[in-house]
């Protein structure tokens, strides 16, 4: 007859009805002498068939939780994903693509010599700004394009064009000075040489010509730089500037 | 094991799996959550269980695990709004509601989530103490002392010295 308690795996095992042999009796002897502690396992023995009792009734069967469907959903959420995976590469190249394509946009000029557009209004049309060097001397003109802009600058001869110069005016571009100069063929019509590096976007042009907002526009680059004749886009501006390019290239 | 011996097998647990998730989360949808998140976890994970293991205690490790985690994430989740209080709030519908009546029900249901669990696994599902130990990755001394809490618990509960909480204050 031993006073040693039954260790508590036996008294959860009694409870639960998994104690059996010898083990179980001395459980049960145990406790026929600690009627305290007999009450309590007992009262635990009744909680436990009770909760097994009111737990036991199986829950209605969930058709949208068999493991078939769950199966198939996974499968279609994984190609789901793959497709969204594909989308998302397809939207990077096609990013990718269109942000290469439109390198350089809004850093300037998304025109060709729009520039040389924006200066032959500033001075010929607009009047907003003086000229940096006034003269009617070719050679004037031409020795200080070569100082200020590049020896290089090839000037048109037009003065058996009928057109002589009137002077010249600077700008700034990012990629170094640009040049205007204003010729007038004595009849009032205005044309501009205008002459700057190549820009960031359009390294060289391709000849082109084109019309914006009353403004004609004849470009072509030529030795690392890149030029424009501006003049107004009407008959006697297209005659002038079609003189002027003429004579340049 | 071939896919549709899987899924037979898994079948079969899948009321005890509902039952379990039923009594852990206390409310039916995030219990099916419950349940179909462990099925996805368990198909996928299928290559990784041992032969030997109780398939029915693996998958209530999974669906255990996966409720500790997201009431992690919304213990934290609370503790960021700052509503805490709401998180152990448990929603009932009406036939469970008449369930929990059962003075026993109510204080198993008022138990702390891990005594619940221990409770349901010996006493409902048969489940051995190794097995329970598997579960919760602890010493089976531990099951045990964790075993003699949970009875006590819920003793103390069902003869009611019962505090006020949510679950009975469903009964008013």
């Amino acid at each position: 007859m031993t006073q040693t308690p039954p260790n508590e795996h036996d008294i959860h095992a009694y409870v639960d009805g998994h104690l059996d042999g010898p083990a179980r009796g001395e459980v049960e002897r145990y406790l026929a002498r600690h009627p305290e502690r007999e009450a309590e396992v007992l009262a635990w023995r009744q909680d436990a068939q009770q909760l097994r009792a009111l737990l036991a009734g199986d829950m209605a069967p969930s058709a949208t939780l068999d493991p078939a469907l769950v199966r198939a959903r996974k499968r279609h959420r994984r190609v789901a994903r793959l497709a969204m995976a594909a989308a998302l590469v397809l939207c990077l190249a096609v990013g990718g693509v269109a942000g290469w394509a439109a390198r350089g946009m809004g850093a300037g000029d998304s025109q060709p010599m729009a520039d040389a557009m924006e200066a032959y209004r500033l001075l010929a049309v607009d009047h907003g700004l003086g000229m940096d060097i006034t003269t009617g001397n070719e050679g004037d003109l031409r020795s200080w394009v070569a100082g200020r802009v590049d020896p290089d600058v090839h000037l048109p001869d037009l003065a058996d064009a009928g057109f002589r110069p009137m002077g010249g005016r600077l700008f700034a571009t990012s990629q170094g000075p640009a040049a205007m100069l204003l010729y007038d063929d004595g009849n009032g019509h205005t044309v501009s040489f205008y002459v700057r590096p190549p820009g960031p976007v359009r390294h060289m042009l391709p000849r082109g010509q084109r019309e914006q907002d009353g403004l004609l526009a004849d470009y072509w680059s030529r030795d690392g730089h890149n030029y424009a004749v501006v003049a107004l886009a009407n008959a006697a501006g297209r005659l002038a500037a079609q003189r002027v390019v003429g004579r340049s290239i | 094991m071939t896919d549709p011996h899987i899924d037979e097998a898994l079948r079969a647990l899948l009321p005890r799996l509902r039952r379990f998730a039923l009594w852990l989360a206390r409310d039916p949808n995030a219990a099916d959550d419950l349940v179909q998140s462990t099925v996805e976890r368990a198909l996928s994970r299928w290559s990784t269980r041992r032969e030997a293991e109780s398939l029915r205690a693996w998958l209530f490790a999974i669906l255990y695990r996966i409720y500790l985690d997201g009431k992690r994430r919304a213990g934290f989740y609370a503790r960021i709004l700052g509503s805490l209080a709401q998180e152990e709030e448990p929603t009932w519908p009406s036939a469970e509601r008449v369930a929990v009546a059962h003075s026993t029900l109510a204080a198993f249901a008022s138990l702390p989530v891990e005594q619940r669990s221990l409770l349901l696994w010996v006493t409902v599902e048969g489940m051995s103490y190794q097995e329970v130990a598997d579960v919760l990755q602890v010493p089976i001394g531990t099951v045990m002392s964790r075993l003699s809490r949970a009875r006590r618990a819920l003793r103390q509960l069902g003869e009611g010295h019962v505090p006020e909480s949510p679950a009975l204050r469903l009964l008013k």
